[in-house]
C-alpha cells in the first residue's frame, strides 16, 4: 500500500488548521472588529446590517489625542506599571532567598501565607484597602494605586523567583565564600545575576498585570486619579457607550501590551512561569 | 513465528544533520543484534524509527513480509525497554505491566495470569502492588521489561536500558537479559555505546559511526578480525603499528616479518595487535623494549612499552609474576599472523 | 540548604511577608472583624446585622448564587478547552513555536478590553449578529442576559490561554518516555491524554482551575459591562453598598463570605483529588 502522507503528518494537518481556525475566529476577527471601529465615519455610522463602515474617518483618533484625559492616564499607567514592578521585585528577592535556600520551621505556614493574596477574591482586599486609604487619605492618589497593586503582584513575584533561585545550586554560594566573599556579597554577584531569568519573567509578567489591572486601581484611584484601564471604563460603563473613542483608547492599551508580549517571547522561557503558577 | 526485520534505506534527516544515511540491516528471527556506536552515530534514532517513535525521512521497515513503517506504534506491537526505565509513576507494579495487554483488550483473568507470570520470570512477584518510586533502579527496570515481555511482542527494542544502573547491578541484570532473551527466543535489537555490554550480549553487533552502519559481524568475529580501524579501535584496546606491506608479508619496525592473513590490495590504515596477543619477557623475546610505565589492575596488568620508535599497549593475565618495573628492558614476541585495518569511508561526505 | 542565623532569616522575609503582613493580612483581619460590627457611631458594637442582611435578603443571596455561577461557568468552559488545547500542543512540534505564542495573546488583553471585544461581537447589532442574520442565523441574546453568557464568554476567553498555559507546562514535564512506553503498548493518543498525561499532570490541573475559580469570583469589570441588571453579583453590590451607600460593614460581611467560598472550593477540591487516590502520586512526574 503506497502512503501518500504518513499517517502521523496527516493529523498534524489537521490539528493545524483547528488551533489557527480557533485563533481566527476568537482572536483576529474581534481584533479587526474593534480596530474598524476606530476607524469609521461617525457622520456617516456603522449600523447593521452593514459589516464593514461605509466609510472611514480618523475623528475617533482626533478626540482621542485632543482629549486632556486619556494620554495622560496612558502616562500615569506607565510610571504605575513601572515603579509597581520594580517595587514588587526588590520587596520579593530577599524573602524569595529565603525561601529557596535556608531551612526553618515555619516555611509552609510561610508559603501558605504568600499563596494567600492568590486564593482571596481581589476584590476583598481592593475593597478594603479603599476604605482604610480613604482614612489616610490616601485614595484618589498614585501612591495609593501603587500600593494596592503591588499586593497583587507579590505573590507570584516570590513564587516565581523561589523557583528560579531553587535552581541554583548552593556549591556557587559556598564557593564564592571560600574565595573570601562576605555571605551578602556572594549572594548580591552571584545569585543576583544568575537568577536573571526569574527576574525577567516575573517583571514582564508583574507589568503587564499591573498595566491592565482594573479592580484596585478603580476601587483606590478612582475618580480622582484613573490609570488608562479605568478610563476605558468610563467610555464603557458610563452613561452612554461611547463604542469609537473606547476603540480607539483600547489600541492604546493593547498596542504597548502586545510590543511587551513579543519581546517577552523571544526572551523568556516558558517554563518559569508555568513553575511559579503550577502548584498550589 | 518467523519474523525478519528487515529495514532497508533508511534515511532521517533532522533540520542541520543527517542523522541516519540509508541504513540495510537484516535481522533474522531470534537474533539477538546490538547496535554500537559513540553517540551521535545514529544508534538511538535507528532503534526509534523501528519503534516508530520517529518518522523516517525516506526508506522502508519490514516486518515478515510486512512493511510496517507507516504504521502509528501502537499498532508493531513491539515491546521497548527505555534507559530511563518509563514505568508510569502513578500506577503499581500489576498495573504496569498489565497495561499494554488492556490495550489489547485480553480477558481480565487471562492479564491476571500473564501478568503473575512475567513477574515471576523477573523475579518480582512479591512486589507487584508497590508503586516504581518505591522500588530501586534494577527493579524498576526489571519491570519494564516484564512489561515489556508480557505482551508477546515481534521484537524487543532496548534503548540503553543499564546505561542509569550502578557497575555491579548491570552485571547482574545483564546476565539474566541475556538467559531471558535465550529462553523466550523473541528477536531483540539493542542499542548500547558500552562495548563489553554489546560483546557479552549479543549473537551480532552491528558498528554504527554517523549515520552508517560500519561493519557488522559475531563479537568473536569483529574482535579478532575486525575490517576497520575505528572497529578496532572502538572494540577493546588494539595497537595499531605501522609497517612496510609486500603482497603478503609485512615487515616490522623492529625488523621482524610476519605474514598477513588478510592481504588488501589498496593502502591500508595499519596492522591491529591487540594488547593480550603481545608477549612480554625480561628475557626471551625477538623485539627489544623498555617498559614506560605499569598499570596493575588485579586480573590483568597493563603495560605501555616502547619499542623501535612505536609505543605499544601490553597486557598480561594475573598469576604471580613480579610486575615489570619502569625503566626495565624486556622482550616482546607477536603473534605469528597479523590482521590488516582498512580506512572506513563513508558512503556521503559529510556536509 | 545553608543554615541560617534568626536574624538574617527575619530580615530576609521582612520586606516581602512584612509588606504583606501590613497590607493584604491586617486588612483581610480588618475585614473580617468589622463584619460583625454596626454602621454608623456605633462601630464599637459586635452585632451579627450585616450577616443576617446577607444571608436574608434575596437580592444578596441571588447575588451569591450568581457570583458562583459566573466563577463556575467559565472555569468549567475554559477546562474543557484548555485540555485538548494543552495534549495538541505537547504532540504538534511544528505548528507549536508559531501558534504557541500567538494562543497567549489573550493573556495580555486587560479584563475590560475583552468584555469590550464581546460587547463588539455578540451584543445585539454587534458583528456576529451581522453575519449571521443575513443566513437566517438568529443569535440568542448574550450581553446583559439572565444567564450572564456573555460574561461567561468573556471570562473564558481570557482565562483559556492561562489554562493552557499551566497545563502544558505540567503536561511538558512528564518524561517523554513514559509517553513512548505507551505508545509502543498499544495506547492510542486519546488513551495516552486519558491515562497518562492527565493523572500526571494533574498538579497544574488543579493549580490552574483553582486560580480560574478564584479570579472569576471577585471578577467585577466583566459582569459590570456585559452582565444583566439582575442578579447582580456580590462584586458588584460590595461596590455599590460600600462607595455609594457607605454600608461598609455590610460590604465586610460579603468580602468574607466569598473568601469563604474560596478556600471552600480550594479544600473541597483537594479532598476530591485526594480521594481518588491522587495522594500518593509523586512530586515529579515521570522521574
Amino acid at each position: 500500500m503506497a502512503i501518500g502522507m504518513r499517517h502521523s503528518q496527516r493529523t498534524q494537518l489537521w490539528v493545524s488548521l483547528g488551533l489557527y481556525g480557533y485563533l481566527i475566529l476568537t482572536l483576529f476577527v474581534p481584533l479587526g472588529v474593534i480596530a474598524l471601529w476606530a476607524f469609521y465615519d461617525p457622520a456617516v455610522g456603522w449600523f447593521p446590517p452593514d459589516i464593514v463602515p461605509r466609510s472611514f474617518s480618523l475623528s475617533a483618533w482626533g478626540d482621542v489625542l485632543s482629549d486632556r484625559h486619556i494620554l495622560p492616564s496612558a502616562l500615569l499607567s506607565f510610571f504605575v506599571s513601572t515603579v509597581v514592578t520594580l517595587l514588587t521585585a526588590t520587596l520579593a528577592f530577599p524573602t524569595a532567598w529565603a525561601l529557596a535556600q535556608f531551612p526553618f520551621r515555619l516555611k509552609r505556614a510561610v508559603e501558605v501565607f504568600v499563596l494567600a493574596p492568590m486564593i482571596v477574591p481581589g476584590i476583598v482586599v481592593a475593597v478594603s484597602l479603599g476604605e482604610i486609604f480613604f482614612g489616610l487619605g490616601l485614595a484618589g492618589t498614585v501612591q495609593g494605586i501603587i500600593l494596592v497593586q503591588t499586593v497583587g503582584t507579590l505573590p507570584l513575584m516570590i513564587r516565581i523567583l523561589t523557583a528560579t533561585l531553587e535552581g541554583i545550586p548552593n556549591e556557587l554560594i559556598l564557593a564564592a565564600r571560600t574565595l573570601g566573599a562576605p555571605p551578602r556579597v556572594a549572594v548580591m554577584r552571584i545569585a543576583l545575576p544568575l537568577a536573571w531569568p526569574g527576574f525577567l519573567a516575573g517583571g514582564l509578567l508583574n507589568f503587564i498585570a499591573s498595566f491592565e489591572e482594573f479592580e484596585k486601581s478603580f476601587m483606590v484611584g478612582a475618580p480622582q486619579v484613573q490609570t488608562l484601564a479605568v478610563r476605558l471604563w468610563s467610555y464603557l460603563g458610563g452613561e452612554i457607550l461611547v463604542l469609537p473613542t473606547a476603540a480607539a483608547v483600547t489600541f492604546l492599551l493593547l498596542v504597548p501590551m502586545l510590543i511587551i508580549f513579543f519581546i517577552a517571547e523571544r526572551l523568556m522561557k516558558e517554563d518559569v512561569m508555568a513553575a511559579g503558577l503550577g502548584k498550589l | 513465528m518467523e519474523t525478519t526485520l528487515s529495514v532497508r534505506h533508511l534515511t532521517k534527516q533532522f533540520e542541520s544533520t543527517r542523522a541516519l544515511k540509508g541504513i540495510n540491516l537484516e535481522v533474522p528471527a531470534g537474533r539477538f543484534v546490538t547496535l554500537l556506536g559513540p553517540s551521535g552515530c545514529g544508534k538511538t534514532t535507528l532503534l526509534r524509527a523501528i519503534a516508530g517513535i520517529t518518522d523516517p525521512t525516506a526508506g522502508e521497515i519490514w516486518l515478515a513480509g510486512r512493511r510496517i513503517d507507516a504504521l502509528a506504534p501502537e499498532k508493531r506491537n513491539f515491546g521497548m525497554v527505555f534507559q530511563t526505565y518509563a514505568l508510569f509513576p502513578h500506577m503499581n507494579v500489576e498495573k504496569n505491566v498489565a497495561f499494554g495487554l488492556e490495550m489489547r483488550n485480553v480477558a481480565k483473568p487471562e492479564i491476571a495470569a500473564r501478568v503473575a507470570a512475567a513477574l515471576e520470570l523477573v523475579g518480582l512477584d512479591q512486589h507487584a502492588r508497590r508503586l516504581p518510586r518505591q522500588l530501586s533502579g534494577g527493579q524498576q527496570q526489571r519491570v519494564a521489561l516484564a512489561r515489556a515481555i508480557v505482551i508477546e511482542p515481534d521484537v524487543l527494542l532496548f534503548d540503553e536500558p543499564l546505561s542509569n544502573l550502578d557497575a555491579k547491578l548491570r552485571d547482574s541484570l545483564r546476565e539474566d537479559l541475556r538467559t531471558m532473551q535465550r529462553k523466550l527466543g523473541i528477536t531483540s535489537i539493542y542499542v548500547t555505546h558500552d562495548q563489553s555490554e554489546a560483546m557479552a550480549l549479543a549473537d551480532e553487533i552491528v558498528v554504527m559511526k554517523d549515520g552508517e552502519i560500519v561493519e557488522r559481524g559475531t563479537p568473536v568475529d569483529l574482535y579478532r578480525r575486525p575490517r576497520f580501524r575505528f572497529t578496532a579501535e572502538f572494540l577493546g584496546l588494539t595497537n595499531v603499528i605501522e609497517a612496510d606491506l609486500s603482497g603478503s608479508e609485512c615487515r616490522l619496525p623492529w625488523g621482524a616479518v610476519r605474514k598477513i592473513e588478510n592481504p588488501a590490495e589498496r593502502a591500508s590504515e595499519g596492522i591491529a595487535i591487540r594488547p593480550e596477543d603481545i608477549g612480554i619477557d625480561a628475557a626471551k623475546g625477538e623485539a627489544d623494549g623498555v617498559v614506560e610505565q605499569s598499570m596493575f589492575l588485579g586480573a590483568s596488568t597493563h603495560y605501555w612499552i616502547s619499542a623501535a620508535g612505536q609505543e605499544l599497549r601490553v597486557v598480561t593475565a594475573g598469576g604471580q609474576s613480579d610486575i615489570l618495573a619502569t625503566g626495565q628492558p624486556v622482550k616482546l614476541t607477536l603473534p605469528p599472523a597479523l590482521h590488516l585495518l582498512k580506512t572506513f569511508e563513508p558512503a556521503e561526505t559529510p556536509a | 540548604m545553608t543554615p541560617v542565623r534568626p536574624t538574617t532569616l527575619l530580615l530576609c522575609l521582612l520586606p516581602g511577608v512584612g509588606y504583606l503582613l501590613v497590607f493584604f493580612g491586617m486588612p483581610l483581619v480588618r475585614v473580617l472583624v468589622n463584619s460583625f460590627s454596626g454602621r454608623g457611631p456605633q462601630t464599637e458594637v459586635f452585632t451579627f446585622t450585616p450577616w443576617i442582611t446577607l444571608l436574608t435578603t434575596p437580592v444578596y443571596l441571588d447575588g451569591l448564587r450568581f457570583s458562583v455561577w459566573l466563577a463556575v461557568a467559565p472555569t468549567a468552559l475554559s477546562l474543557l478547552i484548555a485540555l485538548p488545547l494543552s495534549a495538541l500542543m505537547q504532540a504538534n512540534e511544528t505548528s507549536r513555536r508559531f501558534f504557541g505564542s500567538l494562543y497567549r495573546i489573550p493573556l495580555v488583553v486587560p479584563g475590560i478590553v475583552a468584555a469590550f471585544l464581546v460587547l463588539v461581537m455578540l451584543d445585539r447589532g454587534g458583528m456576529a449578529s451581522r453575519i449571521l442574520t443575513p443566513l437566517g442565523i438568529a443569535l440568542p441574546r448574550l450581553v446583559r442576559d439572565e444567564w450572564g453568557l456573555g460574561a461567561i464568554i468573556a471570562s473564558s476567553w481570557k482565562n483559556i490561554p492561562f489554562m493552557t498555559l499551566i497545563i502544558s507546562g505540567s503536561m511538558a514535564a512528564i518524561n517523554k518516555d513514559v509517553l513512548s512506553a505507551a505508545r509502543t503498548l498499544g495506547a492510542g493518543r486519546f488513551t495516552i491524554l486519558w491515562r497518562i498525561q492527565l493523572p500526571l499532570a494533574q498538579p497544574g490541573i488543579t493549580a490552574a482551575v483553582l486560580l480560574t475559580f478564584i479570579s472569576s469570583l471577585g471578577s467585577f469589570v466583566v459582569p459590570n459591562l456585559l452582565g444583566p441588571s439582575y442578579p447582580l453579583p456580590l462584586s458588584v453590590h460590595m461596590y455599590t453598598e460600600g462607595f455609594t451607600k457607605g454600608n461598609w460593614p455590610l460590604v465586610y460581611a460579603m468580602g468574607t463570605l466569598l473568601s469563604i467560598v474560596a478556600v471552600g472550593v480550594l479544600l473541597t477540591y483537594y479532598a476530591i483529588i485526594g480521594s481518588i487516590g491522587q495522594s500518593d502520586a509523586p512530586k515529579r512526574a515521570g522521574a
